[in-house]
């Protein structure tokens, strides 16, 4: 049986190229058809903000290749409610359908992979 | 599946320390190296937080980064060199660094 | 116990050097390790185009000598090291750039290797940061 992977994801979409090869690193999981898992935690809720125009700053679309999450297989989405709390985001306003956890929620998570890259 | 985590940034430049107490599990344990050493600081509200942890969550420090640091040891941790830190890496199910 | 290493620093992060000497006590105790993966900014600590001043230690020769003396798998991921400009002699060659720097016993590769070693290995430990 294949190891489970979470992979948590802390960045700002727009801060280098971390939040990116988190997501590629999911990807690259759900292409070889591995159980992932992905968690957006601290800044990485940011990603989850609907209508961003990366264009703007000559950024590419971190959505879209957010979007094709489920198309890959991945469809453990998670986000923290602290996140989202501490930056005024509610969970209707998200552009991807996560499963908001709280503290406890977060701990049990973690439990559960047998693996994680917290990036 | 206790995890060990790894944190290796200051926690008074940085919110990583904070996140990772809030998703602690029970059994878990916490490994501070690099900066994140700092945590030990005599007289901190940091060091006050860790050592009022439940005595199940295990407090490790890399033991060459606070001699750098010239930070003392308080009872409550416990300083690992490398071939420590690697069996440590057996006793919990997985390793988690707040890279 | 079977270990997967995967490195997110450059040479002059102190994780660089952190993960090299774990890697060398995951050796000493008997273990195995059944790769070596550098994605993100740790591409760098491969670059053979590092010049460390001569009384600083030189992650990047380290972690060459150490892969090869000890036979490891190493693996770049080759996408994190083109944005980076690590680059191998094909690599170089492919987009007309002037330096390769990026020689054996280095392996420029996918993101697929850093999960099949995450599904061989008991362990998978990242360095990265600080």
């Amino acid at each position: 049986m294949a190891k489970s992977l979470l992979i948590v994801s802390r960045q700002a979409p727009w801060a280098g190229p971390a939040a990116r090869e988190a997501l590629d690193i999911a990807l690259a999981g759900g292409a070889f058809d591995l159980p992932i898992g992905l968690l957006f935690l601290d800044d990485g809720v940011f990603q989850l903000i609907a209508g961003q125009q990366p264009q703007r700053i000559e950024q590419k679309d971190l959505g879209a290749n957010l979007q094709a999450l489920p198309l890959f297989g991945i469809e453990s989405l998670y986000a923290a409610r602290h996140s989202l709390a501490e930056r005024g985001l509610t969970e209707e306003a998200l552009s991807l359908p996560v499963q908001v956890l709280d503290d406890t929620g977060l701990a049990a998570l973690l439990d559960q992979y047998d693996q994680v890259i917290t990036l | 599946m206790a995890t060990l985590h790894l944190l290796s940034h200051s926690p008074f430049a940085d919110g990583r320390l904070n996140s990772c107490l809030r998703l602690l599990g029970a059994a878990d344990g916490l490994l501070l190296c690099g900066d994140a050493v700092y945590a030990l600081q005599p007289g901190t509200a940091q060091l006050q937080i860790l050592e009022q942890l439940p005595a199940s969550i295990a407090l490790y420090v890399l033991e060459e980064d606070l001699q750098a640091r010239a930070l003392p040891v308080p009872a409550r941790v416990q300083a690992v060199d490398y071939p420590a830190f690697v069996e440590l890496c057996g006793r919990y199910a997985k390793v988690n660094s707040w890279l | 116990m079977k270990f997967a290493i995967a490195l997110f620093s450059p040479p002059h992060a102190p994780a660089s050097r952190r993960a090299l000497r774990f890697a060398q006590a995951v050796l000493d105790g008997g273990h195995e390790i059944v790769r070596l993966f550098f994605y993100q900014d740790g591409v760098h600590s491969a670059s053979a185009s590092v010049v460390t001043p001569q009384d600083e230690l030189d992650s990047a020769a380290e972690w060459r000598a150490f892969v090869s003396r000890r036979q490891l798998d190493g693996v770049v991921c080759i996408a994190a090291a083109l944005r980076r400009g690590v680059l191998n002699e094909e690599e170089a060659r492919r987009y007309e750039r002037d330096a390769a720097n990026l020689p054996a016993p280095w392996e420029l590769s996918g993101l697929g290797q850093l999960h099949e070693a995450a599904q061989l290995a008991d362990r998978l430990v990242c360095f990265g940061g600080n």
